[in-house]
């Protein structure tokens, strides 16, 4: 086991170069650069253009200001200039990751409680007409993209009169120290995004389950578990979710680059100070540093999620085992 | 200007002031009474500040954030746009217009106590107004004809600025931000650091006592992402015509909400206290405050904002095309077929007015009526143009013949990610349709459209520039042969600096060119007005492009608050929020 995660750490190695190789190329192949943004102010002339090509490395090759930026991680572990921002990348990064991860994880898990069961109930009673409600509902909301859902629910909060439209705080409580007050009023705001954001998983999921554990429920081991004169319960949780859940898994590994790019515009209209929107104004602004370690991280965070899943699987699955 | 009035009114100053704080007064026009002090005043920023350092960063939100930290040596009048005295008390002008001579005020204190005097201006100017290498300094308005303009310290309260010639809207520039040197120095020249090291000042992580400044507010919080918090500025140097001490508000928020959707929702939840908006976006609101809703939408025609025009590429790819689109009687023809009552009350909701030419109406200093120029909109006349230039011949599809037997057809290029240049897009390709002219619709990103312009990559361009005070700001812009007069890239001179080549220009372009470059050292201010004047006449008869429509500007602000003054966003030395006050 240890030397099969050594062996895959390792091989991310070359996949991790090879997708920076790939990133770097597509956003160079973006046409523009960064310094096109201040050619309309009055205040920039040609000479500070230049003067800032040459601050910024823009003047260098192409390939040259990569080699660099890979050199500063290797050698220092720098990731490099925010062109923008005058800071280094990482600590801007840093900044946001909090709210970030909290968001991610809570919408993970949300998602995960909320869509297992459900998944689960629609199978056995796939005839009744609840099951086909809850169908419907899934349909609808996995059609429904999550921007919609939330400025729906800003309209229909403005409409009720409430003011929690957005942010995950009121504007007196964003800098305010921890308290009781502060937690409420988070929670108060919490649920929109958790709603948006969380609604498109859990129909996913739910899917997903539903599929799988329809599968399992017509397998000969249920039949022969039945047979063996195993209660209804001990059927159902011990031998079918168990077999059932195990694509969801595999699937929880690929959620992880979600934690950066899966809530763009979600985040944006809600206005979460989480990373999504960062990324999309670098990607756009050509702030090619950024826009990097953004991607390489949302790579890593994938083939992170493969190998945990990959374990995670191992470990509820005993017929796949690694050795 | 007149150096004599100056100083004498130098010397009636320098009579009654020593400790002087500016008393606010005069603004009665506007609406602005006596306020009491206190409250809470939350505004939108469209994204997190770059830096907290101006002149390391070009950036909008930066800029609204040290619009409420910092001071200039000369600030606007909120209802004449006339400079008046702001970090500098007071300034002479020698005859030949070559020397200026600022006094700066007395008693002026930075937010954390320490004096404000000369050497904070000298470093200022030096390390970022004038250094080549500060990301949002103007070095280029320190360099006339090739020669630098100095600065150097009479006294500990009296700098002097020496220009290699005279430059009359030099007085209207010197709105910049002074900074502090004494948190600045490590970054300055003079301790030995780079140039380029002053835009790494100031990171959006900084201490926030470290950012003092002489503005009416201090930087109290920065929350990455969600808000910035300034608190008042106990030694701001101005008190309101009562002597009562300024800013009213105790409070200033900015919350960084990128959405303008999600802006309108926090606006009506409350969490906003003010908002600028969109003719497209005023009805909505219009009607809820009509509903009682607890706020007022207000419309105001301000100089400032940016009119849309439309351009053809005199040296379009297309050789034929370029030759129609270089005779003025097809741009005047076409002029004729531009709806701007249509494009005023649709795309506007009746929330703009026809523009001026180079120069906005309510710019009472320099405007000079063109109306009458505009024409009215009438196809038939269109028509008959265009047949007259020789245009007669069609297609089957109805569409005119170029005389070397090509189609009449063009592309436009507009911003799709904007309100107001799609719909105008599409009203102008169905009524030159009407007149024989196709238009094909090309939508790019609207912050690409000056690189696309400036490529020369075009035929027919959707864009605006932004209204400034003098003309003289606005040079690049309407001298033929500037680096953003990109509809006749002919004259522009091979390496930017160089004269342009006039040869090139049609006669009515090398009289604006020598406009422009007599004006630019004209010391008498009539002379100057005649000049632009003639400038504008020129303009709105040849049309380099065709001015649609100059938007009013409206800005929605709550019940709540009093002497609310519309406000565009960054225009240094023009920040009415010092005199807000919560009722």
């Amino acid at each position: 086991m240890l030397t099969y995660t050594v062996r895959r750490l390792l091989g991310m190695i070359p996949t991790l170069l090879l997708i920076s190789v790939v990133c770097f190329a597509v956003i160079q192949l973006q046409p523009g650069s960064f310094l096109d943004q201040y050619r309309e102010d009055p205040r920039v002339t040609p000479e500070a253009l230049q003067a800032m090509t040459r601050q910024l490395g823009l003047d260098q090759p192409v390939w040259m200001q990569y080699l660099n930026w890979i050199k500063g991680i290797v050698l220092h572990g720098d990731f490099g200039y925010s062109f923008a921002n005058s800071r280094p990348v990482s600590s801007l990064i840093w900044e946001r990751l909090g709210w970030t991860v909290f968001l991610a994880v809570l919408t993970l898990l949300v998602s995960w409680v909320v869509a297992v069961p459900l998944g689960i109930y629609t199978a056995l009673h796939r005839h009744r007409k609840r099951s086909a409600a809850l169908n419907f509902l899934g349909y609808l909301s996995l059609a429904t993209p999550d921007f919609l859902v939330a400025l729906l629910l800003i309209a229909l909060v403005l409409a009720m009169g409430g003011t929690n439209v957005g942010g995950l705080f009121s504007p007196d409580m964003i800098d305010a120290p921890w308290s009781v007050a502060r937690v409420l009023d988070l929670l108060a705001h919490l649920w929109i995004p958790m709603i948006a954001i969380g609604l498109e998983g859990v129909a996913g999921l739910m899917r997903q389950m539903r599929a799988s554990m329809l599968d399992v429920l017509t397998q000969d081991f249920i039949r022969t578990a039945r047979a063996k004169g195993a209660t209804g319960q001990r059927v159902l949780w011990g031998h079918a979710v168990r077999n059932a859940v195990n694509p969801l898994i595999s699937l929880a590994g690929l959620s992880l680059p979600s934690l950066i790019s899966g809530t763009i515009i979600a985040s944006i209209v809600l206005n979460l100070p989480t990373i999504g929107p960062y990324l999309y104004d670098a990607l756009l602004n050509k702030d090619q540093f950024v826009a990097m370690t953004l991607l390489m991280f949302s790579a890593l965070l994938l083939l992170i999620g493969n190998l945990l899943s990959d374990l995670a699987l191992a470990w509820a699955d005993p017929r796949v085992r690694f050795e | 200007m007149h150096a004599r009035t100056l100083t004498l009114l130098t010397l009636a100053l320098l009579g009654t002031a020593h400790a002087a704080p500016k008393k606010v007064t005069g603004y009665g026009s506007l609406g602005v009474v006596g306020g009491k002090s206190g409250g809470t005043y939350t505004l939108p920023l469209g994204d997190s500040p770059q830096s907290l350092f101006y002149y390391g960063a070009i950036d909008n939100n930066l800029g609204l954030v040290s619009q409420q930290l910092f001071d200039g040596l000369v600030e606007f009048n909120l209802s004449t746009y006339k400079i008046e005295p702001a970090l500098a008390e007071s300034w002479t002008i020698s005859p030949d217009g070559k020397t200026y001579t600022f006094k700066l005020r007395q008693g002026v204190k930075w937010s954390d106590g320490q004096a404000f005097n000369a050497d904070d201006v000298i470093f200022t100017y030096r390390n970022m107004i004038m250094n080549p290498e500060s990301r949002a300094g103007d070095p280029g308005n320190f360099k006339l004809g090739g020669q630098d303009i100095t600065i150097s310290k009479v006294d500990a309260m009296t700098v002097r600025f020496n220009l290699p010639r005279p430059a009359p809207a030099f007085l209207l520039q010197q709105r910049y931000f002074i900074m502090p040197q004494h948190k600045l120095a490590k970054y300055g020249q003079e301790s030995g650091a780079k140039p380029g090291d002053i835009n790494s000042a100031w990171p959006t992580n900084v201490a926030e006592t470290e950012v003092v400044g002489t503005g009416p507010f201090k930087l109290s919080n920065y929350a990455a992402g969600q808000k910035v918090t300034l608190a008042r500025n106990t030694n701001y140097w101005k008190v309101d015509a009562a002597g009562k001490q300024l800013p009213y508000l105790d409070k200033l928020e900015f919350l960084i909400i990128r959405d303008p959707q999600a802006q309108v929702a926090q606006f009506l939840a409350g969490n906003l206290d003010q908002l600028n908006i969109t003719g497209a976006q005023f009805p909505d609101l219009k009607q809820k405050e009509v509903a009682g809703a607890p706020f007022k939408v207000n419309r105001s025609t301000a100089l400032f904002g940016s009119p849309p025009f439309v351009a053809y590429n005199f040296d379009a790819k297309n050789a034929a095309l370029a030759k129609v689109f270089s005779d003025v009687r097809f741009r005047r023809a076409m002029q004729s077929a531009v709806n701007r009552e249509r494009i005023i009350d649709t795309v506007y909701n009746g929330l703009a007015s026809l523009p001026g030419h180079g120069v906005a109406p309510a710019n009472k200093a320099f405007y000079a009526n063109t109306t009458r120029q505009l024409g009215s909109f009438s196809l038939q006349g269109a028509n008959d143009a265009l047949d007259a230039m020789g245009l007669k011949k069609r297609n089957a599809a109805g569409i005119r013949l170029l005389p070397n037997g090509q189609p009449l057809e063009l592309d436009l290029t507009y911003g799709t990610d904007s309100a107001v240049y799609p719909p105008i897009a599409t009203i102008l390709q169905s009524d030159f349709a009407k007149v024989g002219v196709k238009v094909n619709l090309k939508g790019i990103l609207s912050s690409r459209l000056l690189a696309t312009g400036q490529s020369g990559d075009w035929e027919m361009i959707l864009h605006a520039f932004g209204d400034q005070p003098d003309p003289e700001l606005r040079r690049p812009i309407w001298q033929p042969g500037g680096s953003l007069y990109y509809w006749h890239r002919a004259p522009q001179p091979a390496k930017d600096g160089d004269p342009a080549n006039t040869a090139k220009m049609a006669p009515w372009e090398k009289e604006i060119y020598d406009i422009f470059n007599k004006a630019a050292v004209e010391p008498n201010a009539a002379t100057r007005k005649a000049l632009y004047t003639r400038w504008q006449l020129l303009f709105a008869q040849n049309l380099p492009v065709t001015p649609i429509a100059k938007p009013e500007n409206i800005g929605a602000v709550s019940n709540k608050y009093g002497n609310y003054v519309y406000n565009l966003g960054v225009i240094p030395g023009y920040n009415p929020v010092p005199l807000i006050y919560q009722k």
